[in-house]
């Protein structure tokens, strides 16, 4: 048995049949070929899933796929506009990023910070990103990258983000 | 030598704007056509005997392709060192995650309600998971042909440790416990194996080891090697644990039984419970130093957990027997290691492999004995400390040593002197050094070394082969930095294929802290030929002496002369006409030189440079909850030249805080046998909150073996990292930690027993 939903994905609008029991992460990796973000536990707990939906950041496998209905959806390969997004640049040229597993997560985690939070300290970027685990960095240069973009002037005008989904 | 332009250089990994747009392909994003999803049936039991499977239940499930048991398999017994695997159990289980059966189906949703159609009968035997009570006797055998549980022995005795004893003003002697670990890369186990209509076998696999792994499951599959290829794709991180693992070879069992290609890729839980984390080890240590504080003899006695079957675990509890003696100046050491067999996971591979175990105790016994003789611990490191062109005790040829350097830049930066003289109540400060090697002979046993290739298309692509996977550490880049510079062009010309095993070179792998000194000097005398051949033809157009030709700037010229020149790609192309098409295609090895340590005394060089390191850290104990709090941490490094010191000090950060990790917060806890905790709720890796900022310092003493003057990096950032937060620890409380990991509980238990 399967349910209909309707999501916007990356400003994209997608008419789906998905399981009930499906989560997000599933559809956007399975339905939508997707694979930008990762499953890195499947129950919550590393953060290496989280897409933005509504503009807030979420563990997308903790998402039933039903729970997306008449949601908009931004995951990593929506983030880019033509250039690489701010973060995604200052991740790769800052070290932020070895395996790179995380980094989709944490680049959303990020992005939604300074959404709502153009000039992070250093203890409030460490605190939104706590739920997005890495093993290989240490968190030092990830922080590293995350303020850099917090002094460029791009984001101290939030809104310039999130343009290309309004 | 000439100045570098590209080694040396904070470049970002040449893979990461892939990685952070969320393009690459990582082995769990990988699809076949009709590709099947495959699930493992793991045994609840730690040890008992399989009285009956039935699978027809699960085999008549639509959807379902194909379920196998042992009796599907080739059923050969094999492993990567000790022949006690099977590819599914045969007759009994030994640990709980034990691989049971399997099925293969078309949805990942019906694979897993196929296993709860399968049964099993079990007889449920005793079992033990401490290796102290499996060696006891009248214990249980786990392999019945190993008495006591022994799997292995390792033993070294050089000098005369207890004449040495006899001449010591102070000797130490305790009993320590290091605790099992789990790797926690952020991407689970898993592969793709797909057959061919020949029977040849395809796996897409993250691994460390190619090409060993595919010596391994050639035995396993009963087939030649030649009938299985490896493709190692992006995998996101390793720290040891990614070598063989049936996880794979049942995927390949399941696609031979259905036809089609099967995604088996762990869940987190069962990477947990049948993953191969570190192994645990009892470690008794008895250390002696002379009144000055020099040493005089240690002697060890190593107990290492290695589940219910050996993978590494055997080198593993060697290395802990032996490798830090090379750190200081020992003359007598003694050292009995036991590999025990035990009803738990089987243990293996974690970044520090047996060194990481030993440095956390040897450091913190020499924290010890500096405070018996009242000595700064700092200074009775610098005094014992091996030093360049020493030669250790077992035989290592130490060519670079930076680790007196190490030791002075790390308390400077971290203001050891001042913080040991005004020490405030419940705060310390505390130092740990260690050495580690760059490629272990005594582990690769046939040869040691590695191979490249370069390859030089018409247009000027180069692209390197090596056989040391990039596991996330960097070691593309580290490949492209050093093709890079050899051959005088830009670093985006070159690129870095993945580990093919049907196109790269027999590389032993990624371990060891090997990558770089090994597979750099691999592709660097991979580029040195290509240059060569570049350069007859550069010649030819300049003409002049080919053994003039120089390039830079991705523009060839002779010696002295820039200003006439001639550009790579015109070269690269005319190269390609005159060979009527074929590409220019480099070859070389490095021959490391080093030996295989003898079989009674263990005496042999076994690696061509040795890493140091010093790590300070300082803490804070909160004498009201006995929470830690790590204020500062310095990790001084001698890695002969950074080839890239971003990357670099991104191996030290990452490397301390998995040390971090293990010191305050992560202990895989065993219950009846089964894991109690196999989850990141319950595990608990460190956060970016748990991490304070590392400060790292590099030393570059350039180490004539490596690739312009490079050594290794990967395993020391960790190894010493628990003890310098230990020692820290017992500078603040005067607690001896001797457990690994400690907690606020244990820490408060120790503070209450005090007088107030
Ligand atoms: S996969 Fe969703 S939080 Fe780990
Ligand atoms: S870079 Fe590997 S997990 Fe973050």
């Amino acid at each position: 048995m399967k349910v209909r939903i309707n999501v916007i994905v990356n400003g994209e609008k997608h008419h789906l049949e998905v399981k009930p029991n499906h989560t997000l992460v599933d559809v956007l990796r399975e339905e939508l070929s997707l694979t930008g973000t990762k499953k890195g536990c499947g129950s919550g707990k590393c953060g290496s899933c989280t897409v933005l939906m509504d503009g807030r950041p979420v563990n997308s496998c903790l998402i039933l796929a039903p729970q997306a209905d008449g949601r908009e959806v931004v995951t990593i390969e929506g983030l880019a506009g033509r250039e690489p997004h701010p973060l995604q640049k200052a991740f790769a040229e800052k070290g932020a990023i070895q395996c790179g597993y995380c980094a989709p997560g944490m680049i959303l985690t990020a992005k939604a910070l300074l959404d709502v939070n153009p000039n992070p300290q250093e203890e409030e970027i460490r605190f939104a990103i706590a739920g997005n685990l890495c093993r290989c960095t240490g968190y030092s240069k990830t922080v590293e990258a995350i303020r850099s973009c917090a002094n460029s002037s791009r984001n101290n005008r939030p809104s310039a983000g999130r343009k290309a989904y309004a | 030598m000439r100045d570098l332009d590209v080694v040396g250089q904070s470049y970002p990994q040449i893979d990461a704007m892939e990685k952070a747009m969320g393009k690459t392909k990582f082995v769990s994003d990988l699809a076949l056509p009709n590709m099947l999803y495959g699930r493992i049936l793991r045994s609840p039991y730690a040890h008992a005997r399989i009285k009956h499977i039935d699978i027809s239940k699960a085999k008549s499930l639509t959807g379902v392709k194909a379920v196998v048991a042992y009796a599907d398999t080739p059923g050969i017994k094999f492993g990567p060192r000790t022949e006690d695997w099977t590819i599914l159990a045969s007759d009994k289980v030994r640990f709980c995650g034990d691989e049971v059966a399997a099925v293969a189906a078309v949805d990942e949703d019906i694979a897993e309600g196929a296993l709860d159609l399968i049964k099993v009968e079990y007889e449920e035997l005793p079992m033990v998971s401490d290796p102290l009570e499996a060696m006891e006797p009248d214990v249980p055998l786990i392999h019945e042909d190993k008495p006591g549980n022994i799997a292995f022995e390792f033993k070294i005795d050089v000098g005369d440790v207890d004449e040495a004893f006899k001449n010591s003003y102070v000797i130490y002697e305790d009993r320590y416990y290091t605790n099992q670990v789990y790797q926690a890369y952020l991407e689970p186990m898993g592969a793709i194996a797909d057959v061919d209509l020949s029977g040849r076998i395809t796996f897409w696999v993250g691994t460390q080891i190619p090409n060993m792994m595919r010596m391994t499951y050639a035995k396993a599959m009963g087939v030649s090697p030649d009938s299985i290829r490896v493709i190692v794709p992006d995998y996101g991180g390793a720290f040891g644990a990614k070598m063989e693992n049936n996880v794979h070879l049942v995927a390949a069992v399941l696609a031979q039984k259905a036809g089609y290609p099967v995604k088996m890729i762990n869940t987190r839980h069962d990477d947990f419970i049948a993953g191969n984390p570190r192994v645990p080890m009892y470690i008794d240590i008895k250390l002696g130093a002379t009144r000055e504080g020099i040493l005089t003899g240690k002697e060890v006695r190593v107990v290492g957990g290695a589940g219910a079957r050996v993978v590494y675990a055997h080198a593993i509890v060697a290395t802990a027997c032996y490798r830090a003696d090379s750190l200081y100046r020992f003359k007598h050491v003694r050292s009995k290691g036991y590999t025990v067999y035990t009803n738990t996971v089987p243990t293996s591979c974690f970044r520090g492999f047996g060194n990481a175990q030993m440095t956390f105790v040897l450091e913190s016994a020499l924290d010890t004995i500096a405070d018996q003789l009242d000595i700064d611990p700092a200074e009775l490191r610098i005094k014992n400390g091996i030093g360049p062109d020493e030669v250790s005790i077992h035989g290592w040829i130490i060519n670079s040593c930076g680790l007196k350097d190490c030791i002075s830049k790390a308390t400077e930066a971290a203001k050891w002197q001042e913080k040991r003289q005004l020490k405030k109540p419940f705060r310390g400060i505390g130092i740990s050094c260690c050495n580690h090697v760059s490629g272990n002979r005594a582990f690769a046993r046939e040869f040691d070394g590695a191979g490249g290739i370069v390859r030089i298309g018409r247009d000027g692509r180069v692209t390197v082969y090596a056989g040391e996977s990039d596991m996330g550490q960097g070691q593309k880049t580290v490949f492209a930095q050093i093709v890079a510079e050899r051959l005088g062009v830009p670093l985006n010309l070159v690129h870095v294929a993945i580990v093919d095993t049907d196109f790269s070179p027999f590389g032993l792998g990624s371990f060891a802290t090997r990558g770089t000194l090994m597979g750099g000097n691999g592709v660097l005398a991979a580029a040195d030929d290509a240059f060569k051949q570049l350069a007859d033809v550069a010649a030819e157009m300049l003409e002049a002496n080919p053994n003039d030709i120089e390039c830079s700037n991705e523009k060839f010229f002779v010696k002295g002369s820039p200003e006439r020149n001639v550009p790579f790609k015109d070269v690269t192309e005319k190269a390609t006409f005159v060979r009527y098409g074929s590409p220019v295609v480099g070859t070389g090895f490095y021959n490391p030189g080093t030996e295989l340590p003898d079989a009674e005394t263990k005496y042999g060089n076994i690696s061509p440079a040795y890493p140091f390191a010093c790590q300070v850290a300082e803490v804070e104990v909160d004498p009201d909850t006995g929470q830690i709090k790590v204020l500062n941490f310095v990790a001084a490094h001698d890695i002969g030249r950074a080839i890239n010191p971003m990357a670099t000090e991104g191996q030290i950060q990452g490397g301390v805080i998995q040390g971090l990790g293990w010191a305050l917060m992560e202990n895989m806890v065993t219950e009846n046998g089964s894991i109690a905790n196999p989850d990141f709720l319950d595990y608990l890796i460190p956060t970016a909150l748990d991490s304070p900022n590392i400060t790292p310092i590099l030393v570059e003493p350039i180490e004539s073996s490596g690739p312009y003057g490079a050594k290794g990096i990967g395993e020391p950032a960790l190894n010493p990292a628990m003890s310098a937060i230990t020692n820290a620890i017992y500078n603040a409380t005067g607690i001896r930690i001797k457990e690994l990991p400690v907690s606020a509980e244990k820490i408060l238990k120790e503070l209450k027993k005090r007088p107030k």
